[in-house]
């Protein structure tokens, strides 16, 4: 785009990049992001800036040979590279992997200058907005568990901003951006032709600000459970492009039937089933510019007919001054999150280890998280892979960085975690969109002989 | 008076292109007034979206307009006259940095982006712009009183 409306908008996107440090919203006054991690994070008075505090990495591809970074007790690499914008894996009963590979629908219209600097800041900071490929899912076969697939085949194809995958029987569901899609599946498929059925529609265009539909079938299999986002941050869009967003759905899978399970999440993502409780955990996104320590992402147990808060209000009762007209009653009901993970790290991917076969010993029955990371800070936050110990169904502990390196110390992006999965062996697979590859964490051989 | 000395008589920044490109932000900052107003009333996005267009608009023909003053100021080599040019220019300039500060205040989303900060920077924005605009015309007239007696001027 070379309008001047255009031109003036990316000066004023570098001055806003570089003016900051400037105006005294420099790093030096970023809380310690450990402090916002757990049950009660630290919450600072929210802020509004001229000039939001930002920080954009810059992209550079991974160097041949070069991964994440983890500990002595694990061992990381490349499951598969080359891959178009992977977004999230879905480990089928015969170990077969998918990839998800995505990109955003690209639909969101210009409705102010702003939103030229934020599609150009998108642009910056991620591979798949504006390319093409990607929209389709990958299969993979390790049939001996090595770390190097033996198979690789395009599974479907033709995607529409696709995210969540979900098997129930011979029935594979799969999340567009705008439908959910039923497949017919044979197990050892490495390739599924038939054109799918649409199950229920979802909330996609107009707008789809945040398009990625997060998919979990319950235990028992008649019910799927879909995250679908906000369409705005804060409701810049009205409350009318609010309709049924924000929530949990609940589809009935036999008639596709849907009703709202949860509402208030502004972006939820990484649906799963706690391995003690039962309970249907997500990650979840929280509002932007109210400063860099504001809000904080967070994980929760997600509980029939809960309110947790978005747009009115975050953590309970903190009432976000920004939504007119304000909704005190809607507040007042608002659910205080189980496990805050500190401020905008945009978790976007969830798995538990519910066996803990595959990693070192101490890390069963928690939950890794995959976090994306954002600009919308100082000081870097997110870009790694974190472990949240669990007991008695509730996290009990410091997260902990499992994966990292994603972000090197001069601040450029190799890759960005996004959706997790462990697969047959108990191995972590993580999805890295920038980076175009999926790596593979498992526990050090020692570490394996140890336990 | 011959036709030729009364030309020479006419106000400095009178340049058609000048007069084109300052009226926008004349327009565009009084229009940015009205929908904040609009939106502090209704609460309806797409006004605070009207106010983001028409600051960015009034700002860029504004930055055009005090290029082209200061062209003309600079290529014409008449002596000025007693009213000088310097409160226009700053006037000018300020009411460019409010709305400036005014459209980084609407890039904030929802509510805030306009109440209370946004309303009042484009209210003072209007106002300095009025202010400024009367000058302007003082310093036309005046120079125009003078400059039809060139001889006591040179």
């Amino acid at each position: 785009m070379k309008s001047p409306a255009a031109t003036l908008a990316v000066r004023l996107a570098l001055a806003a990049a570089a003016l900051p440090v400037l105006m005294g919203a420099g790093g030096s006054e970023d809380l310690d992001p450990r402090t916002q991690i757990g049950p009660n994070p630290a919450l600072p008075e929210a802020r509004q800036f001229l000039l939001p505090p930002m920080h954009l990495p810059s992209v550079v591809p991974w160097k041949s040979g070069e991964t994440p970074k983890v500990g002595a007790d694990l061992r990381v690499e490349a499951f598969a590279t080359g891959l178009q914008n992977p977004r999230s894996i879905y480990v089928l009963p015969n170990g077969d992997v998918l990839v998800v590979e995505s990109r955003s629908p690209g639909i969101e219209p210009i409705r102010r200058p702003k939103n030229i600097v934020m599609s150009w800041i998108e642009s910056r900071v991620t591979s798949g907005a504006t390319s093409t490929g990607g929209n389709r899912i990958t299969l993979l076969r390790d049939s001996h568990g090595s770390g190097k697939p033996e198979v690789r085949t395009v599974f479907l194809d033709h995607l529409y901003s696709p995210f969540g995958v979900a098997l129930v029987g011979n029935d594979l569901y799969v999340a567009d951006t705008d439908a959910i899609l039923r497949f017919p599946y044979a197990p050892g498929e490495t390739r599924i032709t038939d054109p799918g059925t649409v199950l229920t529609p979802l909330p996609g265009g107009p707008i789809d600000h945040h398009w990625t539909k997060s998919l979990l079938a319950s235990e028992d299999g008649t019910k799927l459970y879909v995250g679908v986002g906000s369409n705005s941050n804060i409701t810049e869009n009205g409350i009318g492009a609010e309709r049924e967003r924000a929530a949990i759905w609940e589809v009935d899978r036999a008639t596709g039937a849907h009703r709202i399970f949860a509402s208030g999440l502004r972006n939820p993502n990484g649906l799963s089933w706690e391995p003690q409780s039962h309970a249907l955990w997500a990650v979840v996104n929280e509002r932007d510019e109210l400063g860099p320590d504001l809000v904080p992402d967070y994980m929760t147990s997600v509980k029939d007919g809960a309110f947790y808060g978005w747009p009115y209000s975050y953590f309970g009762q903190h009432v976000d001054p920004r939504v007119m007209p304000q909704r005190p009653d809607l507040v007042a009901k608002a659910i205080v999150p189980d496990y805050a993970l500190s401020s905008h790290v945009a978790p976007l991917g969830m798995v538990f280890d519910a066996a803990g076969e595959g990693m070192p010993a101490r890390f069963r029955g928690g939950a890794f998280v995959g976090e994306h990371g954002s600009w919308d800070r100082q000081v870097f936050n997110g870009y790694k892979v974190v472990f949240v110990p669990f007991g008695g169904g509730k996290p009990n502990g410091m997260a902990e960085d499992v994966v990292t390196g994603f972000l090197d110390d001069g601040g450029h992006a190799h890759g960005r975690p996004v959706g997790l999965a462990l697969d047959r062996t108990g191995a972590l697979l993580i999805a890295d969109d920038i980076g175009n590859t999926v790596w593979r964490v498992h526990a050090a051989p020692q570490a394996a002989d140890a336990r | 008076m011959t036709r030729d000395e009364f030309e020479a008589t006419a106000p400095m920044i009178d340049h058609p292109v000048f007069l084109i490109l300052v009226s926008f932000p004349i327009a565009c900052f009084s229009g940015a007034l009205a929908t904040d107003i609009a939106y502090a009333r209704t609460a309806d996005f797409i006004w605070t979206d009207f106010s983001d267009w028409l600051l960015l608009v009034g700002i860029a023909f504004g930055a055009l307009a005090a290029i082209a003053g200061l062209i003309q100021l600079a290529t014409t080599r008449r002596v000025l006259g007693r009213q000088p040019i310097w409160p226009f220019a700053i006037g000018s300039a300020l009411v460019l940095i409010l709305a400036f500060l005014d459209n980084l205040v609407h890039t904030h989303d929802a509510w805030t982006s306009v109440v209370p900060t946004g309303l009042a920077l484009s209210a003072v924005t209007v106002a300095a712009m009025f202010v400024t605009v009367v000058l302007g015309s003082a310093y036309g007239r005046r120079y125009s009183v003078v400059v039809k007696r060139p001889e006591r001027v040179l």
